[in-house]
């Protein structure tokens, strides 16, 4: 049984239709990322599903019951803030044991309670501070900590991460997969990050401009994109993609690159206006097996795998390469570039995937 | 397609708090302007009508003579004119002297500004009756009294707690990188203040205009201290002296009132918004 | 002269003591005039005000004596004095509860985003800028026996004839004047709320929906907590401009009847200008002070308080 459905929900603010007929449901227990670019409506999303925010349109159903219309409090849904929302004026045991207070609740249950979830978030030496002697993890840790201790059937977190350090972030990551595995919850997650969604997901959303663009396992939308938003959004670096030349000759794709060209022979799929390419499907080769000459511009040396940004020569089409530390490059070298053809993407005029590679 | 799933769309719980607190505060508005009506109300009424208790009833006519009365009045005249001529020059100075100190407190600070700036700020929060008698004495040494200059002088010093500190933390808002750039392009500090710090906190003079303004204009204390001859009096006193004059005439009363608030009326209805940000900057005059 | 010259240089070519100078020249002839005025009118009169309460000055005469503590030893046998503290402290509790509590309450009800909020808000603030002589006047005529507004009313409701004098009978005449001077305070307090208001964070209220809190809940547990630091400025406010209450008194009852509504800023004005007993004025005018002091402190210490939790 669906957690969480939305039937055909939108939304819009003014003139501006921000969410556009989604249709998604999500199972018990799944980790679901909503991922899309700033903007593109994600936290909206989540706000219709908590009921903070009217839906304009569309029906929006929790463990079953049809919750559209109904007040945030009696949805049971959980959200944690990318603010993290915490009351300044109150302890940490406080803020978590909020809800349980509002309700009314037994002292000693909601100190058990309390005390259950500060041993799970490992904040038990924390409860008598307040939000500000805490520092931003600890904030977040007390932030999950008030959404937990609720039992709600869904958790919502709108980019709960994007207010830590770098390593702070890996860290908490990890946290809440580890979270995650021991509530056996359905969470829904919001990031622009897409190496978040990628590592948390169970299943991404990708959104874009108030739509879904596709819905699809992390690998899945790395290997499958539905299209060229897609290809390009997920995976980083991102794809590479070139032009396809309109009158390139028979059953061989002709990719335009500035003034010249390259010819990519046995492959072609009819009605293709662009090709992309993975960085890592990208690899150096001989001057005979080469299908094109490059220039190496830049090479981003990673430690396991390095980076090699290249011009493809007479013309300013930048490309990225993966490739293994081994190789001996250096900048302004001319190299020879080999495409491996069974992972070419072709995308139609509309952006539409037309193979499946 | 969008409306038709808006249409089945089930309704939310019906919520009767917006009316509620409608209700509540059309009622609460009432109470609140009934006063201020009560003097529109007079100064259209004659005072027979007003003691035969018909002050708080909407007139059919409205009796304009009040008006006249008080228009035609030559002590009016006077005391409007002597109100202007204490509550402008004490505003310009007031603000003036507020810049100067306040440039300094955020620009070119010192050892010991701190000390100096919190001093000056204090004056803002005592009860003026505590130089009232050292002030009077002081103008009555220098022969000034039942002059405007004693009431311009107190107004001026009076407002520099209040417009330092509203201009120094307006002028910390300023980049000190302007100042720098400018004194690089070879201005001395008096340019720096007064072609590039002022133009920028116009904003900041607005606010502090309003209320020494409104504040000067309706005080009542000083003028009644430092000035005892009827040609020397201002608005706001010579409405209390007028009462004793016109003795019931509640009628004139109420338009001389009304005369005498117009100036602030007015500033509060086009500089509202000034006049909240100066109140709630910390602002202890009410 | 040296001064200007190094001044009006370009800082180009001087080096860093020249610019020290520079900015040592410009803060001297900028706080000059200010710390001057400041110094005379303020500072000064304030100093002086200890020393004259220990004389006995009447106001006209160049002369006086010194009497020691003479003044003080007064104060506290004067019943008068003991009338207006006791007076000041009323119209100080009063002054603290009608314009915070009313205005927090409007503050609230404006907050709500219901229609037409900006014009109320208005409305409630519109008394503010009225002076302390007409805001005396209009509620004069609310308590006038014969024909004011309270009268009316209360003669409409329970219909028979009612001609109570408000303000020349002792119980009545300081409450009556404190409605009067809560009417025209709690639009300062309102504004000073929703400027409060405003800074609450959007989030935390979403919290509350979220979490299921009532509207009371809501403001009881979250709204009123964070808005300690507007309501230590409110409370501060309401308590200085209580101690400076004098217009008002002055125009509505002059203090009486009988002294009934004598404060001590009232009472100081009547000893020193009434009676010419400037010593003693200034006697009281110390007690005013010390005071204002003492409130001064305890608030700046609220104050950081306050903002270590919100800062
Ligand atoms: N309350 C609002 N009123 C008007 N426009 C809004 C409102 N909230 C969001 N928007 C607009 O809706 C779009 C999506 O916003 P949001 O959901 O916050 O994006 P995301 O979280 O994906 O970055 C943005 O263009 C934003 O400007
Ligand atoms: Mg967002």
């Amino acid at each position: 049984m669906a957690d969480l459905r939305l039937e055909n929900v939108s939304k819009r603010f003014g003139d501006v239709q921000v969410i556009n007929g989604v249709d998604f449901a999500a199972k018990h227990g799944e980790f679901v990322v909503f991922v899309g670019p700033s903007g593109c409506g994600k936290s909206t999303l989540l706000r219709l599903i908590t009921g903070l925010e009217e839906t304009g349109g569309g029906r929006i159903f929790i463990g079953g019951a049809d919750v559209t219309g109904m007040k945030p409090s009696k949805r049971g849904v959980a959200m944690v803030f990318q603010s993290y929302a915490l009351f300044p004026h109150m302890t940490v045991e406080d803020n978590i044991g909020f809800g349980l207070r509002l309700a009314k609740l037994p002292k000693e249950e909601i100190g058990r309670r309390v005390a259950e979830a500060a041993r799970i978030l490992q904040i038990e030496d924390l409860l008598e501070r307040k939000p500000r002697q805490l520092s931003g993890g600890q904030r977040q840790r007390v932030a999950i900590g008030r959404s937990i201790i609720r039992d709600p059937k869904v958790f919502l977190f709108d980019e709960p991460l994007s207010n830590l350090d770098a390593a702070l972030r890996v860290q908490m990551r990890l946290e809440i997969a580890r979270l995650h595995k021991r509530l056996g919850a359905t969470m829904i997650y919001v990031t622009h990050d897409q190496t978040e969604a990628m590592t948390l997901a169970d299943r991404i959303v990708v959104i874009n401009r108030g739509r879904i663009e596709q819905v699809g396992s992390p690998i899945d939308l790395y290997d499958h994109p539905a299209n060229r938003f897609v290809s390009g959004f997920i995976g980083s670096p991102a794809m590479n993609f070139i032009d396809v030349n309109e009158h390139g000759p028979e059953n061989c794709t002709s990719l335009g690159a500035g003034s010249a060209s390259i010819e990519l022979d046995g492959c072609q799929v009819a009605g293709a206006t662009a090709i992309g390419i993975r960085p890592e499907h990208l690899e150096l080769a001989g001057p005979e097996e080469g299908d094109f000459p490059a220039t190496v511009e830049i090479i981003e040396k990673l430690g396991a795998e390095s980076l090699v940004y290249l011009q493809f020569d007479g013309s300013d089409l930048p490309l990225t390469m993966r490739t293994s530390p081994e190789h001996p490059l250096c900048a302004g070298e001319t190299v020879h570039v080999r495409f491996n053809k069974d992972r070419i993407h072709f995308f139609d005029r509309d952006g539409k995937i037309l193979n499946r590679p | 397609m969008v409306d038709a799933a808006a249409i089945d769309r089930p309704l939310r719980d019906f919520n009767p708090w917006p009316a509620v607190i409608v209700v509540c505060l059309v009622c609460l508005a009432v109470l609140f302007l009934a006063p201020t009506l009560g003097v529109l109300l007079s100064s259209v009424k004659t005072t027979r009508d007003i003691a035969f208790g018909e002050l708080w009833t909407i007139p059919d006519t409205l009796f304009l003579g009040n008006f006249g009365e008080v228009i035609a009045n030559p002590a009016v005249h006077r005391y409007i004119l002597n109100t202007i001529l204490v509550t402008v020059p004490a505003t310009a100075a007031s603000i003036a002297l507020g810049v100067f100190a306040g440039y300094v407190f955020s620009k070119l600070p010192f050892r010991g500004s701190d000390v100096l700036f919190l001093i000056l700020v204090s004056g803002m929060f005592f009860p003026p009756q505590v130089i009232l008698i050292p002030l009077f004495r002081l103008f009555n040494t220098m022969g000034l009294i039942d002059t405007l200059w004693p009431i311009i002088i107190v107004h001026t010093a009076l407002g520099i707690p209040i417009c330092t500190l509203l201009m120094r933390n307006f002028f910390a808002t300023v980049p000190n990188a302007l100042r720098e750039a400018a004194i690089l392009e070879g201005a001395n500090e008096w340019q720096v203040l007064m072609r590039v710090a002022l133009p920028l906190s116009l904003p900041a003079i607005a606010v502090l205009a309003t209320l020494q303004f409104t504040w000067i204009w309706n005080d009542f204390l000083w003028p009644l201290i430092f000035t005892n001859s009827d040609e020397k009096r201002t608005i706001m006193i010579g409405i209390v002296n007028l009462k004793g004059q016109y003795s019931v005439a509640w009628g004139v009363q109420g338009a001389l009132s009304l005369i005498a608030s117009i100036p602030t009326l007015i500033v509060f209805l086009f500089f509202q918004r000034y006049f909240i940000k100066g109140m709630t900057m910390g602002a202890v005059k009410g | 002269m040296k001064g200007v010259r190094a001044g009006s240089r370009s800082p180009i070519f001087c080096g860093a003591r020249r610019m020290e100078q520079s900015n040592r020249f410009w803060r001297t002839v900028l706080l000059a005039a200010p710390v001057a005025v400041f110094t005379v009118f303020v500072i000064w009169p304030l100093l002086s005000s200890f020393h004259y309460s220990f004389t006995n000055w009447n106001g006209f005469n160049r002369e006086f004596d010194y009497v020691g503590f003479s003044n003080y030893a007064k104060i506290v046998t004067d019943k008068l004095f003991l009338n207006a503290a006791i007076n000041t402290v009323i119209w100080m509790v009063a002054a603290i509860l009608l314009p915070t509590l009313l205005g927090l309450g409007l503050a609230l009800l404006i907050d709500s985003r219901v229609p037409g909020g900006t014009m109320f808000k208005s409305i409630f603030y519109l008394p503010i800028c009225l002076s302390a002589v007409v805001v005396g006047q209009i509620w004069v005529w609310i308590y006038q026996p014969d024909w004011g507004l309270l009268n009316t009313v209360i003669g409409l409701v329970s219909g028979e004839e009612f001609r109570y004098p408000w303000l020349a009978k002792p119980d009545t005449a300081l409450g009556s004047v404190i409605i009067a001077w809560a009417w025209q305070q709690t639009g300062l307090s309102m504004v000073i709320y929703l400027a409060g208001l405003t800074s609450i964070p959007e989030d935390l209220i979403e919290v509350c929906e979220i979490e299921g809190a009532t509207a009371w809940q809501r403001i009881r547990m979250l709204i009123i907590p964070l808005l300690t630091p507007a309501t230590v400025v409110v409370i501060a406010l309401s308590v200085i401009n209580s101690l400076k209450g004098f217009d008002i008194l002055y125009i509505m009852t002059g203090g009486g009847p009988f002294h009934s509504s004598d404060t001590l800023a009232m009472h100081m004005y009547n000893e020193s200008f009434k009676k010419y007993l400037m010593g003693y004025g200034s006697a009281i005018s110390v007690v005013l002070f010390l005071i204002a002091l003492t409130i001064i402190r305890i608030y700046f210490r609220q104050l950081r308080r306050v903002d270590e939790i919100y800062g």
